[in-house]
């Protein structure tokens, strides 16, 4: 090859390096840039592209973040930051009881590990948002120039205007968040009305959300019917179809096809297990092990429970309560105490929050 | 302190190293009788110039030191001129406010007139302990230690009103607010928040522990649920313990006094609402059943309804309206006896004619049932797969 030939090539190579530069470079689509403010940064989950899904229970809306993070990778290492409620509140200048760790989730691409904080514990509390990863360094995430995108909560008051008598005292809480077939699921409490609303909104987000959420039902003894807020809940597939299994705020565990949560829907859970008395289930996870399915249920006080959830259906339903956990095996694993936060790091790690005396550690756990 | 006594010794660990030489010169120049004055004044010359230059070396790094001023970190006596160092500022000047082991504080750097200047990200909250580390690029490092002072909160806050007002309440209790004279901080109150028995031991578990909490904007007022599992019959923590609430029995909720409020001070005194649970409500809310007092026309009296029950105090606030020929009535409500009787006084004069009281049906008794159905419907009905509109209403004249 000539030398004029090796330097046309090499030309032409630097012009397809900087347009594929370019390319990766360009806005995501339906995100601007820019100073992003929350107002609060509470549950999280991420999209399957890297994109963060903050939900902004005081700003009423959900907030999607480009958190610039999409280098993969298979595992997330170790992961063990003991007092990292210690070390974010040294960073921000405060004492570690000012410092509310609200949640932990990981970027399925990247395996890094994001944190959801409040600086301090007054109304006028700073959101913040942190990640971290088996090194253990912590790196603010900074939303001065971020691509983003916003959209507002159907039912979420609001923040501003107050009702024809000058009230507005009402809040809804986010309690949890997940994106499913292109969809991010909201379950979300009320200071007021018991309500068992859920808000199925389209990722991207489109404009803003009009009309009715779906509301959720839990059918107790075949005889009766209440309005079941849910407290936590986690997608998974059973033969190809998604359903998301959800710990509602009276205990059972049911399972809720997401074909069926389309707004306006009235939709019944089917209950395939009972916590009990004495649970208060915080998160869960969906895993496979050695060709098994679980489900791993993070309680306040009961430890955390191993679900074994094998060929689960609908047709596993239970429709008497039993006097004991019911349904699918169920075993508590005691020596996990005090856990706050549980999320799944990679295919064979569980990462916990665990508090531990006055200090909150950040652990990395085989899959049970 | 301990800056100031470091570079002491390193002025007077110079001169005792020079002394030493010096000594050991002269006497070498002692013994030599001929050249004695040239050669002793020339090193003399020599001792003080050296002593010169190394002085005005260090002299420098005596007069550096770290100041706060106003919330911002300022290394004085030392010029930052020119670009940052290759790894940044923060590799030669940094905050700590954790162990000696943790993380810097967040902030950002800047020169200004020739200072280091180091603004953390946050202001410091009272009572953190500082420690601020300089590495000159020639020179010894130089600590400071800073302590954020400022007065403690002093008590001020105080438990208002914990609604339902009444001190009989059905035994399948949905709620409880409690309202505070200011606000308060978030993630403790599970711990504050006790129901006693008559005889002062302490129901196990009766409230729905939202690690969240279910806060209003301003953290003045928190709602507090009881555990619907334990409401809601046929459900298992209903099975296996009962509702918290038995017909018939006292209780006292108590809200402890050492609860931080925003400041970080303690409430002034605990609270205690003492009541009895009554026989369990699961009727649905029933409007035909409320009174309508209706004022007159050409007045500003109030309409007032009566519900015969105690209604959500919360809901109340919004849940009702006033509609007239020309639509929405302006006017301000007040909800009273104990949550049984809303007001609606109009801006305006009334106008002789036809009016509706229009009813949410999201609204909610102490139970939570609603306008039309039961918390928990006791008979299963098919599920409907579409929520129908939300709002019933009842007419009623001024004249």
């Amino acid at each position: 090859m000539s030398t004029r030939s090796i330097a046309t090539l090499s030309k032409l190579a630097a012009v397809l390096v900087c347009t594929a530069g370019l390319a990766f470079s360009a806005d995501v689509p339906g995100m601007s840039a820019g100073k992003m403010q929350l107002k609060s940064a509470g549950v999280m989950a991420f999209a399957p592209n890297g994109t963060l899904i903050v939900g902004d229970s005081t700003g009423g809306s959900l907030v999607a973040l480009d958190v610039k993070d999409g280098s993969p990778a298979n595992s997330g290492g170790n992961v063990q930051i003991k007092g990292i409620n210690e070390k974010i509140a040294a960073m921000v200048g405060t004492t570690p009881d000012q410092i509310l760790i609200q949640d932990v989730t990981v970027n399925p691409v990247s395996k890094h590990v994001y944190i959801s904080v409040s600086r301090g514990r007054g109304p006028d509390a700073i959101p913040l948002i942190f990640w971290t990863d088996a090194s253990g360094k912590l790196t603010e995430v900074s939303l001065d120039n971020v691509a983003h995108a916003t959209v507002n909560l159907p039912d979420a008051p609001s923040t501003t205007a107050t009702n024809s008598f000058g009230q507005n005292q009402r809040t809804q809480t986010i309690t949890s968040l997940a994106y499913v077939d292109g969809n991010v699921i909201v379950a979300g409490l009320s200071n007021e009305e018991f309500s068992s609303t859920l808000h199925s909104i389209p990722f991207p987000f489109r404009e803003a959300e009009k009309g009715t959420g779906v509301k959720i039902y839990h059918s107790s003894h075949a005889e009766y019917e209440t309005e079941a807020p849910i407290r936590t809940f986690v997608p998974y597939q059973v033969n190809n179809r998604s359903y998301i299994l959800a710990a509602y705020t009276c205990t059972p565990i049911v399972e809720i096809p997401v074909s069926d949560l389309k707004p306006g829907n009235k939709v019944t859970g089917t209950t395939v297990g009972n916590l009990g008395e004495g649970n208060r289930p915080l998160d869960m996870i969906a895993y496979t092990k050695g060709g098994h399915s679980y489900f791993l249920v993070a309680n306040s006080s009961l430890g955390v429970i191993k679900v074994a959830v094998d060929h689960l259906d609908s047709n596993k339903a239970i429709t008497t309560p039993s006097s004991g956990p019911a349904g699918f095996p169920m075993e508590t694993i005691s020596s996990l105490q005090g856990v706050q936060h549980l999320t799944k790091l990679d295919d064979s790690s569980a990462l916990l929050l665990v508090a531990s005396g006055n200090s909150t550690d950040l652990r990395t756990i085989p899959l049970p | 302190m301990r800056r100031f006594e470091r570079l002491a010794l390193d002025g007077v660990t110079v001169m005792r190293a020079i002394h030493p030489l010096s000594r050991c010169l002269n006497k070498q120049l002692n013994n030599r009788p001929n050249n004695r004055p040239i050669w002793q004044l020339t090193w003399r010359i020599a001792q003080l110039t050296i002593a010169i230059l190394l002085f005005a070396t260090l002299a420098p790094a005596q007069n550096i030191s770290i100041q706060l001023v106003q919330g911002t970190f300022r290394v004085t006596g030392w010029s930052a001129s020119g670009a940052p160092p290759a790894n940044g500022w923060s590799s030669i000047f940094a905050v700590y406010a954790g162990g000696s082991d943790g993380p810097a504080l967040l902030g950002s750097y800047a020169v200004e007139n020739g200072t280091l200047v180091f603004r953390p990200q946050f202001p410091l909250t009272r009572g953190v302990r500082v420690r601020a580390v300089f590495r000159p690029p020639q020179g010894r490092e130089i600590e400071a230690g800073f302590e954020v002072g400022g007065a403690p909160a002093i008590a001020s806050t105080r438990v208002e009103h914990v609604y339902p007002s009444a001190d009989v309440l059905p035994a399948n209790e949905l709620k409880f607010y409690v309202v505070f004279s200011a606000s308060m901080a978030r993630g403790e109150a599970w711990h504050h928040i006790h129901l006693l028995e008559s005889n002062g031991s302490e129901v196990h578990s009766p409230f729905l522990e939202i690690n969240q909490e279910l806060w209003n904007r301003d953290n003045t007022r928190l709602t507090v649920l009881f555990d619907p599992g334990r409401i809601k019959r046929g459900v298992l923590p209903n099975l296996q313990l009962g509702m918290a609430l038995q017909e018939g029995k006292r209780y006292t909720l108590v809200i402890d006094r050492d609860w931080a409020d925003a400041h970080g001070a303690h409430l002034v005194q605990a609270y205690r609402k003492i009541f009895r649970a009554g026989a369990a409500d699961r009727a649905p809310i029933d409007p035909e059943k409320w009174r309508l007092m209706a004022p007159k026309a050409g007045t500003t009296d109030a309409l007032a309804v009566d519900f015969q029950k105690p209604l959500d105090f919360a809901l109340l606030q919004r849940m009702l309206t006033i509609e007239g020929s020309s639509g929405s009535v302006p006017g301000t409500i007040s909800v009273g006896r104990d949550e049984t009787e809303w007001r609606f006084v109009p801006s305006a004069p009334w106008e002789s004619g036809s009016y509706q009281l229009g009813i949410n049906t999201e609204l909610e008794d102490l139970a939570g049932n609603k306008v039309g159905e039961a918390f928990d419907v006791d008979t299963f009905q098919p599920v409907t797969k579409h929520i129908a509109t939300a709002t019933v209403s009842r007419p009623f004249q001024i004249r």
